[in-house]
């Protein structure tokens, strides 16, 4: 990170979100099937997150862990009634729809191919809500100091098709941490990224986070991932999904490799591959070697 | 032949021409052939060159040129159609797209639309409207707003659903969904829908201008239709597909400058 980046992370820290407390209580989804009956693809999870720290939903592909971080972004499928049975409580509050104390950053990051770097960023103040809360000088300057957080400070005219696959999930990231929200909800962000480039993500994450700490839920399929990024790790079972297993790692981040490689890490390693196949049922996870 | 039969080999741009032109100059060559043998009598197939001398006689005689006469008041009528095709077929297909019950309650009052036969509506239309311009517009639109509409809707229903998703999470109204995250990005098969409208609307200009038109393509043909004139319909036919051709390239260009997006995705 070069001088004016630091100074620029310095400041965001100053302005520190306040804190805000998730619970989920007893959470069980299920789906129609389309030939009769039904999925049960939640059953029954409780959780509460209750400070700034990240979180990792882990679980074999499938599991039903977006649908857990949905539910907390508010995001619901259409038609269905979610959750089929518990609540959701953010600081308290009841949460049935849409809120704006979280924003998901997904996997599909949906930038818009005819917007600059930008434009892309400032979407969300082309919104009502936005426009009404932060004038414009305000917005503008967040803007162009989110994008160069995220490193793409000379990259803010271009449109998406001129970046790569991990550029333009910075874009997404940048769209998501101009709002400053209290909740960051991640769907296996860096899930289609190359290797080398989910491993600069995770580093671009855990730096931002140091920066200006808030709840981050972060859902993966990938071990490697959930061992570098956690501070604490909730395993969940293949579907219908249940926690198999909830713990914190103390070892700070950024984690190098050759703490991937320690007894410490090595032995998570294990708890974690132990619990899943405790629990049966298909659905994969990953480990990068 | 490993390189003739292959589909995704395309040929370089002036093979391309070439070849096309060949074929034109193909045609042209046997229809003169036709024409000199005298196999076939100049009252069903005109010569080139008669076709050619209508032309001319057309674009200018006696100070007055009657092609240029007959094509404003074609494409003045084109225009107006396209106005109002656009303005109202564009909300409608929209508002269709982005309400499945809205679609479900229009859907069976305009789709069957796209296969009826919208020729036999004229007389309807000149019952209804009378035999002026209201009448001829209206045949117009009719004719295109029905390709437009289902166009535009599919337009939109093909927006994948992350960009709904993502704008609905960041607070937008569901209105502000649709018209700021969902419609920019079915913005190129829109212009695609306005191109298909005005090439429809072309196809039926002459069958607009059958009944009462003063002036106009349709009706520079249908009056040398009625004089035996035949080299003056063939020369109409050829301009209205040279016209037709025009605004289509015309607009395409204007499409790939307004979404060079598209493309790149």
């Amino acid at each position: 990170m070069n001088a004016a980046a630091a100074a620029v992370t310095a400041t965001a820290a100053s302005a520190a979100t306040p804190a805000v407390s998730v619970v989920l209580k007893d959470i069980v989804q299920e789906y129609p099937k389309p030939e009769g009956g039904v999925t049960r693809v939640v059953g029954g999870v409780s959780l509460a997150f209750e400070r700034p720290g990240i979180n990792v939903l882990l679980g074999p592909s499938g599991c039903g862990k977006s649908t857990i971080l949905h539910m907390m972004g508010g995001v619901r499928p259409i038609g269905t009634r979610t959750p089929t049975s518990g609540s959701v409580l953010i600081d308290s509050r009841e949460c049935h729809d849409v809120h704006d104390d979280a924003v998901m950053v997904f996997q599909r990051y949906a930038n818009r191919p005819d917007l600059t770097v930008f434009d892309n960023v400032a979407f969300p103040f082309r919104l009502k809500l936005w426009r009404k809360r932060v004038p414009e000088a305000e917005w503008r300057s967040r803007v162009a100091e989110t994008i160069e957080v995220v490193g793409l400070a000379d990259k803010k005219n271009l449109r998406p098709a001129q970046l790569s696959g991990g550029q333009n999930q910075r874009v997404a990231l940048a769209r998501a941490l101009v709002l400053r929200p209290r909740i960051l909800l991640m769907d296996e962000p860096f899930g289609a990224l190359d290797a080398q480039t989910r491993t600069e993500m995770q580093q671009l994450l855990v730096r931002l986070y140091e920066a200006t700490p808030c709840l981050v839920v972060f859902v993966t399929h990938d071990v490697t991932e959930a061992l570098a990024l956690g501070d604490r790790v909730i395993v969940l079972s293949a579907q219908p999904a249940k926690v198999a297993d909830d713990f914190a790692i103390h070892a700070p981040r950024p984690r190098s490799a050759s703490w991937q490689r320690s007894t410490e890490a090595v032995k998570l390693e294990e708890r974690i591959l132990d619990q899943l196949h405790k629990a049966p049922g298909s659905g994969q996870v990953r480990v990068t070697v | 032949m490993a390189e003739f039969w292959n589909p995704y080999l395309t040929p370089s741009d002036g093979q391309r021409r070439l070849l096309g032109a060949g074929a034109v100059a193909a045609v042209l060559l046997l229809w003169s052939g036709l024409a000199a043998s005298g196999l076939v009598s100049p009252t069903r197939l005109p010569a080139p060159w008669d076709v050619a001398g209508a032309l001319s006689y057309l674009a200018w005689n006696e100070g007055e040129s009657l092609l240029l006469m007959a094509t404003a008041w074609s494409v003045g009528r084109l225009v107006v159609a396209g106005i109002l095709v656009v303005s109202i077929g564009i909300p409608l297909g929209i508002v269709m797209g982005a309400s499945p019950r809205v679609n479900a309650a229009l859907s069976p009052l305009i789709d069957p639309f796209r296969s009826a036969p919208v020729v036999a509506l004229l007389p309807i239309l000149v019952m209804w409207l009378g035999i002026g311009e209201a009448m001829k517009i209206a045949f117009l639109f009719l004719g295109a707003v029905v390709y437009l509409v289902p166009m535009v809707r599919d337009a939109i229903q093909a927006v994948p659903q992350n960009h709904w998703i993502g704008a609905r999470d960041l607070g937008a109204t569901p209105w502000e969904c649709i018209h700021k995250a969902v419609v920019p990005m079915a913005m190129p098969r829109i212009a695609d829908a306005v191109i298909v409208a005005f090439s429809v609307m072309w196809t039926y200009i002459t069958v607009a201008e059958y009944v009462n038109a003063k002036v106009g393509l349709g009706q520079l043909i249908q009056n040398a239709r009625r004089f035996s004139a035949w080299d003056q319909v063939f020369a109409g036919i050829i301009v209205i597909i040279v016209l037709a051709l025009a605004t289509y390239q015309l607009m395409l260009l204007a499409k790939r400058k307004l979404y060079p997006w598209e493309t790149q995705q």
